[in-house]
């Protein structure tokens, strides 16, 4: 039988990714992050995330990184299912 | 006279007998001729299809193997996110936060730390990156890098992954 020579191709350049910091702030510490932070970074201006939404961005971020893992799974299946070598699953 | 024409008949009648013999001698060796040429065509044609049948065989084998473990692996993919929907569940960020600012974020940076390097081996990035300069400077009394520094390293497994999950 004849089969259909399907070339697997090189996978996408890794992420590299920048870390990033984040800051929890309440009432107590408040007056001290600002002292803080205006002298690390010479301005007082930040980004938010209220708890919820801080949860809600994880979320997110866990299912995006639940997919690309998946998306990943289902290329590896395809590269052995076209490959001759037999599985060693 | 009688005896020649009976002679003449008699010939006569072994030679049509000779000849249908050898008649159907050459149309029965004609016929196993036939037969085994058409039978080494189906013999060649049945092994084709034993090896196709078995090509095939083989193909479903190795893709129901391959299935079943893309489906054990796709169901993993799916155990990180579940754990952190626990987690999340669990506890509660804003009473964690009142409580223990500094320990919160250090967690939470410890995590997303590690997060951000998971990310970067999922997708086939193995250089061992430092941690961020937050997270290896010495506690100064603020108790804000000495959370950061707990959060990456030993808290991770517990309350800190959540955080992981959290960034």
């Amino acid at each position: 039988m004849e089969r259909v020579q399907i070339p697997v191709v090189a996978r996408p350049k890794p992420l590299q990714l920048t870390d990033t910091q984040v800051r929890v702030v309440t009432k107590d510490n408040l007056d001290a992050f600002l002292l803080e932070f205006e002298e690390q970074y010479g301005e007082v201006a930040f980004v938010v995330l209220s708890m919820r939404d801080y949860e809600n961005l994880a979320l997110n971020i866990a299912d995006i990184r639940r997919f690309m893992n998946q998306q990943t799974e289902i290329i590896i299946y395809y590269e052995k299912a076209v490959t001759e070598e037999p599985t060693d699953e | 006279m009688a005896k020649i024409y009976g002679l003449i008949i008699l010939v006569a009648i072994l030679g049509g007998v000779g000849y249908a013999a050898k008649y159907y001698y050459d149309t029965t060796q004609a016929t196993i001729a036939t037969l085994r040429e058409n039978n080494s065509k189906l013999e060649v044609a049945v092994d084709t299809a034993e090896a196709s049948v078995e090509t095939l065989q083989g193909d479903m084998a190795k893709l129901a193997s391959l299935n079943k473990g893309l489906q054990e692996d796709l169901q993993k993919a799916e155990a990180y996110g579940d754990e952190l929907r626990g987690k999340l569940s669990r506890m509660n960020l804003t009473v964690e936060a009142l409580r223990d600012a500094k320990s919160l974020e250090g967690k939470m940076n410890g995590a997303t730390a590690k997060l951000w390097r998971g990310f970067m081996d999922d997708t086939g990035n193995t250089n061992d990156y430092p941690l961020p300069d937050w997270l290896q400077q010495v506690p100064t009394g603020t108790g804000d890098q000495s959370g950061d520094t707990g959060g990456e390293s030993s808290d991770t497994g517990s309350s800190s992954s959540e955080a992981s999950s959290t960034n």
